[in-house]
């Protein structure tokens, strides 16, 4: 197995005083679903935007596909590194006047020139493949619809389809189904773990839920206070773990009183 | 706390002091509340003592109220033409609409630009807040007061009129335009750097589409202020135009009769564009 992305003592300060990472180090091999869980604050969201630059990192070395993501700093290097990237959010982040299929085949734009993305010029080969790519996620009926007529569900699912026209080597998710009801959640997490099994692209996926991150990891990363407290399997998250990655948040500590192996099983 | 018996059923909500007895308030007196019924009794104040220390001169004002209504009367009631015809009317009446067209073209083509600038989200938080400074020192002078500036240099006249009203349109549509921007939330934004597109395909894929209608909308919306304001110069800047003869009825011919047929135009004018506004706007937002 290939490791397609290493943090090394990466530190993330914003300010002069909040410390949102702090010597993270880990690395994640290429077609591995990862989860990464922590509490609110714990620098989750930080940690995935440092990895696409969207957040610029303090110190430390991200290795991505062979190349340092902090010494790129040319913007055309980075636009194209960006594009081997897709990244999905909580709150989808889609253009929301604009039509399904416009807002997926913005995934190409960063393969093209400023003019000619900025003109919206596609060719028929990436329409083609946009539309395979929506269908594929279930909205064939949804292709011409504008996106603020979808529900949440459907919107997180555009937000996956334009990600993935990218032909990104990894999937970024950023709590993405924090704001869905369980059976979109099921849904969408269906569809990232089908994304790495099917297409073998490398998934990262930030969690609130414990217990999905059980169900569906390859792999747990557990960070409390911007500091890795955990790496492993899902099936050796132990209480002792798990009670160190949330201290005392009052909603994970609801899950705790279950065995997290129980829970999984219960999904 | 005595609390009386009712027959029907009682609401209780936890914790929050019932009602008062008599009339049940609807708003709550907020700060903004007060301002406002402070501003109105202040206004109300000054005007009647205003009203009551008036250097009159001789003037009764009863008679002058009594001739200004006659004045109105001849202007509404019995509109003539007398020095020109209806055609040379419209052709005063297009150079006028022109004059509002071109300062609005050229106030939204540089406010769109300035705009993009000014916008939080596009740009950063240094040259927002300095051009968003700049343009609202512009702003707070009116737009006449910068046509006679700059007749100052230019002499009274169109030159100094299109410059004037373009001034003042750009600063109004940079602020309207770059708050327009604003509402596209950052995280869409994100999303499409993340992709690797770039500032312009983020400004014309995304910025542009979403804030489309409001564009339009504030555009429309200062071309009807520079179409009044053209009028205006017309006559006070001898700008040409409708204005212009309007004010040679009213202070060189003193024909009320014609004047009477400008105000119906005018205001023809201004309900058409006022129609047309409902009309793009419910057309760009379907
Ligand atoms: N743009 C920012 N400026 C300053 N502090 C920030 C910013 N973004 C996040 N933080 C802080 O960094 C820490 C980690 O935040 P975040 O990565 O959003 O955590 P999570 O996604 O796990 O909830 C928090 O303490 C948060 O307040
Ligand atoms: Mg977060």
């Amino acid at each position: 197995m290939t490791t397609l992305l290493q943090f090394k003592n990466v530190s993330k300060q914003y300010g002069n005083s909040t410390v949102a990472l702090s010597d993270v180090n880990f690395s994640v091999n290429e077609g591995e679903l990862v989860s990464i869980i922590g509490p609110s604050g714990a620098g989750k969201s930080t940690l995935l935007r440092c990895i696409n630059r969207l957040i610029d990192a303090t110190s430390g070395e991200i290795i991505f596909d062979g190349a340092d993501m902090l010494k790129i700093n040319k913007k055309h290097d980075l636009r194209a590194l960006r594009t081997k990237i897709g990244m999905i959010f909580q709150n989808y982040n889609l253009v929301e006047r604009l039509s399904v299929f416009e807002n997926v085949l913005h995934g190409r734009l960063g393969y093209k020139s400023a003019l000619v993305g900025a003109l919206g010029l596609y060719n028929e080969n990436e329409k083609k493949q946009a539309i395979k790519i929506i269908q594929s996620l279930g909205l064939n009926e949804q292709v011409y619809k504008r996106c603020d007529q979808l529900s949440g569900g459907q919107k997180q699912r555009v937000g996956i389809a334009r990600a993935l026209v990218q032909e990104p080597r990894v999937l970024l998710a950023d709590e993405p189904i924090a704001s869905l009801d369980p059976n979109s959640s099921k849904v969408i997490m269906d569809h990232l773990k089908n994304i790495c099994t099917t297409l073998g692209i490398t998934v990262l996926v930030n969690l609130h839920q414990l217990d999905v991150a059980l169900n569906y990891s390859d792999r747990i990363i557990g960070i409390s206070g911007g500091r890795v407290v955990y790496d492993g399997l899902p099936a050796n998250l132990t209480d002792e773990d798990i009670r160190r990655i949330y201290g005392s948040d009052p909603e994970a500590l609801n899950l705790i009183i279950q065995k997290p192996k129980e829970v999984a099983q219960k999904i | 706390m005595a609390m009386t018996k009712t027959a029907g059923p009682v609401l209780t909500n936890g914790g929050v002091p019932p009602f008062q007895e008599g009339r049940i308030k609807i708003r709550v007196l907020s700060k903004a509340n007060i301002a406002i019924r402070l501003t109105m009794l202040i206004l109300a104040v000054l005007t009647i003592v205003g009203f009551a220390t008036f250097n009159y001169q001789g003037v009764h004002l009863l008679k002058g109220l009594m001739s200004t209504l006659a004045n109105f009367k001849t202007i509404f009631f019995q509109p003539q033409f007398a020095h020109f015809t209806l055609l040379e009317a419209i052709y005063q009446l297009f150079i006028t609409l022109s004059l509002g067209v071109l300062t609005t073209l050229i106030g939204a083509i540089i406010a769109l630009f300035l705009g993009m600038l000014a916008a939080e989200n596009l740009s950063n938080k240094t040259v927002s807040n300095s051009i968003k400074g700049f343009v609202a020192v512009i702003r707070a002078v009116p737009t006449v007061l910068w046509v006679l500036i700059f007749a100052v240099s230019a002499g009274l006249g169109s030159v100094a009129a299109v410059i004037g009203m373009s001034f003042h349109s750009i600063s109004y549509l940079t602020k309207a335009y770059s708050e327009s921007f604003e509402e596209l939330n950052q995280g869409t934004i994100e999303a499409l750097e993340g992709c690797g597109a770039s500032w312009w395909q983020i400004v014309c894929q995304a910025v542009l589409p979403s804030s489309l209608t409001s564009l339009i909308s504030w555009t429309f919306i200062r071309f009807e202020i520079n179409f009044g304001v053209s009028v205006a110069m017309g006559a006070a800047a001898g700008a040409g135009g409708i204005g212009y003869d309007m004010f040679m009825d009213s202070a060189f011919y003193y024909n009320l009769h014609e004047m009477g047929v400008i105000t119906y135009l005018i205001l023809i004018v201004a309900m058409l564009l006022e129609f047309m506004s409902i009309k793009i706007k419910n057309k760009v937002r379907a």
